[in-house]
């Protein structure tokens, strides 16, 4: 079923929300988020951490941190949440695949396949068990929070999806690319 | 040890980067010392090829796929090695005086010696497909060399075609290698020449011979696709010294002397080699002696030679496989020199246009001396190393087993060509140093270049006379194996200036007595009405490349024409055809229907909410109660893999839900607030037809592997190995990440190549970069909240 992606013939000409200022102007959103940052941030590492006995691992990390950072964005907006933290996302999820990419090389130098698992003998207090997919995982981590907050802030950042005035009506569409 | 040999030039190219600092001429002659250094690896090792014999070395590479990188050294591949390392010497050292003012010369050497790596890989290969491989290479690399001079047009446009003709035909040869491999059983040199008769017997043999020529034609620049030879005249002339006399075109000739003795003897291989070869030979000679820029000129009679060589491997025998390797020999050192000098000539005069040259011979007397002596070697005067491979040349096409047509066409072929060299040798010669003073002589301070500068030229010049004059009999002795390897069978080889008064020698003298007197007329040959433009066919093939290019982005237009809808549209039906039809004809009935899941009522419930939420998504008017509808059927997944005990599932599709909420709300203004049907009613039609066909299949997919133990199952291997190989309780985890974690790799890589593909989208849209964010946030003061009311 086909739904028009074009605004609405009767949008309000001017429409655009500025980019530095939040998406929903709530005391309640801001205050709450500003509490859960710290907990949120806490617990996605905690759920990395735990992953490989318990739920978690870095894919569900990376979601929780990234959804922290952007209830930020939403309750402060884009600009407030880059300064919180002053993070290039792009280059944490490029570094992130590549940090992931190397913790395989180690069997190589060994002899064996590529991301043949090594593991440390004993685990450390209150990180518990580390070897190199662990260390993968923190490579999705990483990947994961780049990923999805850099999207979320070029979308919200972007002029054109809250565009500027005079949109024309949207001619009225008979057949699409015959 | 040969590895090393193509190692040490592949190794040595980011040294060349030094290139840049200054002294670049001496840097360059140092740099050439690697190469000569090679030359002097390759001849301390090769004491048993000189006996006949060969050594052979094999690395394992991909032991998988029984892929071995082998190596052999024989006399065919010890020829080529010495010319390539010892012309290759000569010319680094060159092109450090002719690119000293060019501040890519460290680049441009870098790309020479990867080219020669490559090279000497391709020689030195002892299995097909490792030679394939550096065949390859050989174009990459001579790509970059002949576009050098990136910022011309004619120097790009003359690379792509180098490299889409020879790249092209890689293609074809990869294929006809691969058959070949298939019909002999492996893919070793020795043992596909080992097994000749049943190579020539196999049904294969046609393909694979007709394939195997058309990769060795369109390297070796035999016609129709000769032109991107003179095309590739682009290149820095050290480049093309280099490419053009010794290496890149003779790779195509190599092939085939090479795979001679397996796949020769037969009419198809035979007769087609002698008659393009031929056909190339005259056509090219006669082309380059009406040609007025001196590269053009060398150009073409390189195409020539390289016709005469494919005529004489047709052309068989034992002068055949002589004359192969004593022409090869014989043409890489004058045609190296010729080139180095056009250089030199160009370097200092500033043009290398024959009608703007001439007069020079008192300004530049020594380059005069070493360009007469490499014009009289090219032009087959008694006494030079030219001779002694135009009398081999004559001989086979006298001595061949092809029939006596064949034979008096070829020797009527020789003769041509032989009297339209003379004519070339004369006019480049007489245009460019007898005569008026030009104009460029008199302009410039026009002055014989420093000697490091005719070292280059100078060497080979002067060892096409001492060759023949002293050095017959060690180069005998390298020739001799040589032959062997391209006959097939043993041949003693003493090459000799006098054979007495035979056939060969008379249709020589003949040709040089018509050559001198046509000599005199060769300016008004050279002005006559020649063939039309189009008989060159390069720009045939420019408007090829325009057409397909064209073909391309119209397709490209139709499958992807911008609006999301149009992709998925386009991607269900694909998965249809290539997955659907084949799944409904053969794959139904690995579904089982008389499974009892014992359901419990909530699970039934949740499984039943997910049609109602998408049923609901579909038919929603407004944006929000879509949105809401949706967020109901995620729920429900999430609440299902509660259900079946997965909760990293159910956590990771929870926080999916949340962010693609967010997401939602990002795009939620823009998205209308009441939706309306804006598509003709029979368009929603089709889509909804594709929709439930995907979903059926979809379906169908998942039952049919979920009902079906036809594969054994994984779980409990998982379930097993978990903690005890995989050291971890989280079974989920311990897939994503370890048994599987290649996967997870793939996956994260897509994950950012999706990430950069929306920042390309959104932020590198042509002329966005005007558009800074904060210019729109001033123009547009209002903040206004997200309008909610439905």
């Amino acid at each position: 079923m086909h739904r028009n992606e074009s605004p609405l013939p009767n949008r309000p000409p001017s429409r655009s929300t500025p980019r530095d200022s939040a998406l929903y102007d709530s005391l309640i959103l801001r205050t709450v988020s500003r509490l859960m940052m710290p907990l949120l941030l806490l617990l996605s590492i905690y759920m990395l951490l735990r992953g490989h006995n318990l739920p978690g691992g870095g894919f569900i990390g990376g979601l929780l941190a990234s959804s922290a950072i952007i209830l930020q964005m939403v309750a402060f907006g884009p600009k407030t949440a880059r300064r919180i933290l002053p993070v290039n996302y792009l280059l944490l999820a490029a570094f992130g695949v590549f940090f992931g990419a190397i913790w395989g090389l180690p069997a190589m130098v060994a002899g064996l396949p590529y991301m043949q698992a090594f593991w440390l003998p004993e685990p450390i207090p209150g990180v518990g068990k580390i070897g190199t997919p662990v260390l993968f995982d923190i490579g999705v981590y990483f990947t994961v929070i780049g990923v999805t907050t850099k999207i979320a802030l070029l979308l919200v950042e972007e002029p054109s999806l809250f565009p500027l005035p005079a949109m024309k009506p949207a001619p009225v569409e008979q057949e699409e690319g015959a | 040890m040969l590895y090393p040999l193509v190692l040490i030039a592949l190794a040595a190219a980011p040294l060349a980067l030094l290139a840049r600092l200054p002294g670049r001429d001496r840097i360059a002659w140092g740099l050439a010392l690697i190469p000569l250094a090679i030359f002097g690896l390759t001849l301390a090792q090769a004491g048993p090829v000189w006996e006949g014999g060969q050594i052979v070395e094999r690395i394992a590479w991909v032991p998988a796929l029984g892929l071995d990188l082998s190596f052999t050294l024989d006399g065919l591949s010890l020829l080529f090695t010495l010319i390539i390392t010892g012309i290759g010497t000569l010319i680094v050292g060159y092109a450090g005086h002719y690119l000293g003012a060019d501040s890519g010369l460290g680049r441009f050497l870098a790309y020479m010696m990867l080219f020669m790596g490559a090279m000497l890989g391709l020689v030195l290969a002892g299995n097909v497909l490792t030679m394939f491989v550096f065949w390859e290479l050989t174009s990459v690399t001579s790509y970059l060399l002949i576009g050098y001079k990136h910022d011309y047009a004619d120097a790009r446009r003359g690379a792509l075609h180098s490299l889409l003709v020879t790249g092209g035909g890689g293609l074809a040869l990869l294929v006809g290698l691969l058959l070949l491999g298939q019909a002999a059983g492996s893919y070793e040199l020795r043992d596909i020449l080992a097994a000749g008769d049943v190579l020539r017997a196999h049904a294969l043999y046609p393909a694979a011979v007709i394939l195997i020529l058309l990769g060795c034609f369109t390297k070796s620049a035999q016609i129709p696709f000769h032109f991107w030879l003179p095309g590739a005249m682009q290149a820095p002339t050290p480049a093309s010294a280099f490419l053009h006399s010794a290496t890149m075109v003779k790779a195509g000739v190599y092939l085939m002397a090479r795979l001679s003795p397996a796949l020769g003897g037969t009419a198809l291989w035979d007769v087609t080699l002698a008659v393009v070869g031929g056909a190339t030979m005259t056509f090219a000679a006669i082309v380059a002696m009406r040609q007025f820029d001196l590269k053009a000129m060398l150009a073409y009679t390189t195409i020539s030679m390289l016709g005469a060589l494919t005529m004489q491997i047709g052309l068989g025998g034992k002068y055949g496989a002589e004359g192969v390797a004593t022409n090869i020999l014989a043409h890489a050192l004058y045609k190296s020199a010729l080139f180095m000098l056009a250089g030199v000539i160009d370097h200092e005069c500033g043009t290398r246009d024959l009608r703007r040259l001439g007069g020079l011979r008192a300004y530049m007397p020594q380059t005069m001396v070493i360009t007469a002596l490499a014009l009289l070697s090219f032009g087959g005067i008694p006494v030079m190393f030219g001779f002694v491979a135009k009398e081999l040349m004559l001989e086979a096409a006298l001595e061949t087993d092809l029939g006596a047509t064949l034979s008096v066409l070829a020797v009527a072929a020789i003769a041509v060509t032989a009297a339209a060299y003379l004519v070339t040798g004369w006019r480049l010669f007489s245009n460019t140093f007898l005569g008026q003073r030009s104009m460029a002589a008199m302009q410039q301070h026009v002055t014989d270049p420093v000697p490091g500068m005719l070292i280059g030229p100078g060497v080979p010049a002067a060892l096409s006379l001492i060759i023949p004059l002293a050095l017959l009999g060690p180069i005998s002795g390298l020739i001799g194996p040589a032959s062997t390897a391209i006959y097939g069978k043993p041949l003693e080889v003493e090459l000799a200036l006098w054979h007495g008064v035979n056939t060969a020698l008379l249709v020589s003298l003949g040709a040089i007595a018509v050559g001198v007197g046509l000599a005199r007329f060769g300016e008004q040959l050279a002005n006559m009405r020649g063939w039309p433009a189009w008989s060159r066919g390069d720009m045939i093939f420019d408007r090829l490349i325009e057409r397909t290019l064209a073909g391309a982005t119209a397709l490209t237009r139709t499958i992807q024409e911008g609006r999301l809808r149009r992709y998925i549209l386009v991607t269900a039906l694909a998965m249809l055809l290539f997955v659907g039809v084949p799944f409904a004809s053969f794959g139904l009935g690995a579904i089982r229907f008389d499974l009892d899941p014992q359901l419990q009522f909530y699970e039934v419930l949740a499984v039943a909410l997910i049609p109602v939420g998408v049923l609901a998504t579909i038919l929603a008017r407004t944006r929000l109660g879509a949105i809401i509808a949706a967020g109901v059927v995620g729920a429900m997944v999430s609440l299902l893999f509660v259900l079946f005990s997965a909760p990293d599932l159910a956590l990771t599709q929870l926080l999916i839900e949340v962010l693609s909420t967010v997401f939602l709300l990002l795009v939620f203004s823009v998205l209308p607030v009441r939706f309306e049907s804006f598509s003709a009613a029979w368009v929603r039609r089709r889509d909804a037809i594709v929709a439930a066909a995907m979903g059926l299949l979809i379906t169908g997919l998942v039952l049919a592997t979920a009902t079906n133990d036809a594969f054994a199952p994984l779980a409990p291997f998982f379930l097993e190995n978990s903690l005890e190989k995989g050291k971890g309780a989280n079974v989920v985890n311990v897939i994503l990440v370890d048994f599987r974690g290649f996967d997870t790799m793939g996956e994260i890589t897509v994950l950012f190549i999706a990430l950069l593909g929306i920042y390309g989208l959104l932020r590198l849209r042509q002329g966005k970069n005007d558009v800074a964010p904060e210019r729109v946030t001033t123009a547009e003061p209002a903040a206004e909240p997200v309008d909610t009311k439905r």
